[in-house]
């Protein structure tokens, strides 16, 4: 079966700086992977290149088998992924609800459109309802995004990310600063959606890790020195020097 | 279940049929209550400004992009109107009845608009608002250059009664197009109000949010920019074209930047996070512009301080100042009756600040530009002598006592406003 992402000797510089220096990375369908590495490893970085929000320096990107190399983000979120962002990234003046709606129109083939009424159009209130649900937000959805507790723009950066549909989704350290009964939350309801789609996330909480990993790659100095399953990534002697022991020092 | 949509709409008291039928009632009988022309001409120019402000607020409230110069596809549209105007009177053009001539305006604007908006559109923020400044002029000095079409400084004269319409209209007297101009507004505020209801509408305002993110949802927020753009310059036209036939001339003025600068201004002090925040504010700014240029020549310096106080202590505009009111109506009328004291003195020590600042300026005013060496000047109906040091006195003494009682006043008028929203809050909680 064809990778949902296969990243095939990847570069980025930004002016003389190597950030990734060559990664060869595939996401198997369906999996949840999870990218670990110290800070400034590039794992951030990686996420941009893969959603086109920066262009490579150099190597190929597929998504599903297409090639999706310096294609722009709409372009790429087109073709069926979507990524959440480390820093909340919603529109705040509007409703949660209105958040939630907006990123359902492409994918439902709303485009452009200005002759239809988004109110009356009962499969994008449906599919609208159903995300907000999902996510917890149904008593919030009045209220303007810029206005919700911080837990609750996490859950909505979520929503916002999966309201298209798109069955490749990147959440960009989902869990961050969340106290531990809101990481709870968090992880049940990424594994919750986590049920029909592929899922890549970059986590520095560790437990969160190894309880949601399928799979793990671990990134140093933009490269990925292991990929493998928890245990294997736990047992690994090259990462328990360059990464797990970093981290301890 | 499916619940109905919560978003508020932001002009949910225009639409209610009630309200709705009252506006059109009141833009019927209103002109039939004045003998005066220069009262029905006022009336028509607050038509137009409105569509034009609410235009233009497509552009900066829904869709968060600031331009120096929309007039650009305003005053385009009023030329190519009074061309074909002209070209129909000499029947050079087939005729169309002048009752849709603005349709031939919108498109004007939206053929500009589609074209500049192409590339000024390319970028938010900061280069598009340069862009759009650099178009204004650059347009302007088109009219200068380009004589066989905008005909230098003289600008295009035109004839609005070609012939006889159905109902006998002919367009020679002020009240017809008055209505002329109340139905197009009418049909082109609706048509605004609907778009911002459309996916289109919807993702013009995400956008404005955060461009960067709705990238990531599938949108091309050039597209996005750019329909937006097109659209207000089509409906942008449609006043031009009204401008065009209730004036009769179109000159070099109506693509300029002055004309860019009144609207914007308009847009703000009315409001641009409300639908009807561009209607309030065309229909002060024009009434101003109307009877205040003839009672003082420093008007404009009012309406500059009028705009830079609603920038520092209103950005909402004077709809936001309306709607934030709204929670507290309705959780519980009665507590905005509690509020009017505070509010009344507020008004009042303002309107005493107001009352000295304004002698203060008219007499600098008149003692600077008076071009007879005479300093007897008529202020508030009273015959005074402005080279005497009491009227000075008095303005400053009536100056320093109003903002002494504003700097009292207006934290108290805050801290009722705030004990009644909070009084509110606790009502719909409970």
């Amino acid at each position: 079966m064809t990778s949902a992402i296969e990243l095939t000797g990847v570069q980025k510089s930004f002016g003389p700086t190597e950030i990734i220096r060559g990664v060869d990375l595939a996401i198997k369908q369906g999996e949840i992977h999870a990218i670990i590495g110290p800070n400034g490893a590039g794992k951030s970085t990686l996420f941009n290149l893969v959603t086109g929000r920066h262009r490579v320096s150099g190597g190929r990107i597929a998504l599903n088998g297409e090639d999706i190399t310096n294609r722009t983000p709409y372009q790429i979120n087109r073709k069926g992924l979507s990524r959440s962002f480390q820093v909340t990234n919603i529109f705040a003046r509007m409703s949660v609800y209105e958040n939630v709606r907006c990123s359902a129109l492409w994918s439902m083939g709303y485009g452009y459109a200005f002759w239809h009424f988004v109110n009356r159009r009962r499969d994008l209130s449906e599919r609208t309802d159903m995300v907000l649900e999902q996510t917890g937000l149904t008593s919030r959805r009045a209220v303007p995004a810029g206005l919700l507790s911080y837990s609750d723009q996490r859950a909505l950066e979520i929503a916002v990310t999966i309201a298209g549909g798109a069955n490749v989704v990147m959440l960009d350290e989902p869990t961050s600063g969340m106290s531990s009964s809101e990481t709870e939350q968090a992880v049940a309801l990424i594994r919750d959606i986590s049920a029909t789609r592929t899922m890549v996330i970059v986590e520095h909480d560790m437990g969160v890790v190894f309880d949601l990993a399928d799979r793990i790659s671990v990134l140093v100095y933009g490269k990925i020195i292991a990929t493998g399953t928890p245990e294997e990534i736990r047992a690994d002697a090259k990462v328990q020097e360059a990464y797990l022991g970093a981290e301890a020092s | 279940m499916t619940m109905a949509n919560p978003t508020k709409p932001t002009m949910a008291n225009l639409t209610k049929p009630g309200v709705a039928a009252g506006i059109v009632a009141i833009l019927i009988v209103l002109p039939q209550l004045t003998d005066s022309g220069f009262a029905i001409t006022v009336m028509s120019q607050i038509g137009v400004a409105t569509i034009f402000a609410l235009a233009f607020n497509m552009l900066l409230g829904q869709g968060g992009m600031l331009s120096f110069g929309h007039a650009v596809y305003f005053g385009l549209a009023g030329y190519v109107t009074a061309h074909v105007m002209n070209g129909m009177a000499s029947e050079d053009l087939p005729y169309i009845p002048v009752t849709l001539i603005p349709i031939v305006g919108g498109f004007a604007g939206l053929f500009f608009g589609i074209l500049i908006g192409f590339v000024s559109t390319r970028r938010a923020g900061t280069a598009f608002a340069m862009i759009s400044l650099g178009f204004a002029e650059l347009v302007t000095a088109l009219t200068l250059i380009i004589v066989f079409f905008f005909n230098g400084e003289e600008g295009v004269q035109t004839d609005r009664w070609i012939r006889e319409e159905m109902f006998d209209i002919t367009y020679g007297p002020d009240i017809q197009v008055y209505y002329l101009i109340a139905v197009w507004c009418v049909i082109a505020a609706i048509a605004m109000y609907a778009l911002t209801r459309t996916p289109f509408g919807r993702i013009s305002n995400a956008v404005r949010d955060n461009p960067e993110r709705v990238q990531f949802i599938g949108y091309n927020t050039h597209r996005v920019r750019w329909l937006a753009f097109s659209l207000s310059s089509f409906f942008a036209g449609i006043a031009g074209a009204l401008h065009a036939v209730n004036v009769e001339h179109v000159g070099f003025e109506t693509v300029g930047l002055g004309q860019s600068g009144v609207i914007l201004i308009m847009v703000y002090i009315g409001g641009t996070g409300n639908f009807a925040g561009p209607i309030l504010g065309a229909i002060l700014v024009t009434l101003l512009n109307s009877y205040l240029s003839d009672l003082t020549p420093a008007w404009y310096l009012y309406l500059g301080l009028i705009f830079v106080l609603m920038v520092m202590f209103a950005p909402g505009g004077l709809a936001g100042l309306i709607m934030m009111h709204d929670p507290i109506r309705r959780a519980r009328p009665r507590l905005l009756l509690t509020m009017l004291p505070a509010y009344a003195i507020a008004s009042a020590v303002s309107l005493v600040a107001l009352a000295g600042a304004i002698g203060l300026i008219e007499m600098i005013y008149f003692l600077s530009t008076t071009t007879t060496r005479d300093s007897a000047m008529i202020l508030y109906g009273i015959a005074l002598d402005a080279a005497d040091f009491r009227p000075w006195l008095i303005c400053i003494a009536l100056t320093a006592a109003g903002v002494c009682g504003c700097v009292r006043a207006y934290p108290r008028m805050a801290e009722v406003y705030n004990s009644a929203l909070h009084e509110a809050r606790r009502q719909v909680a409970s």
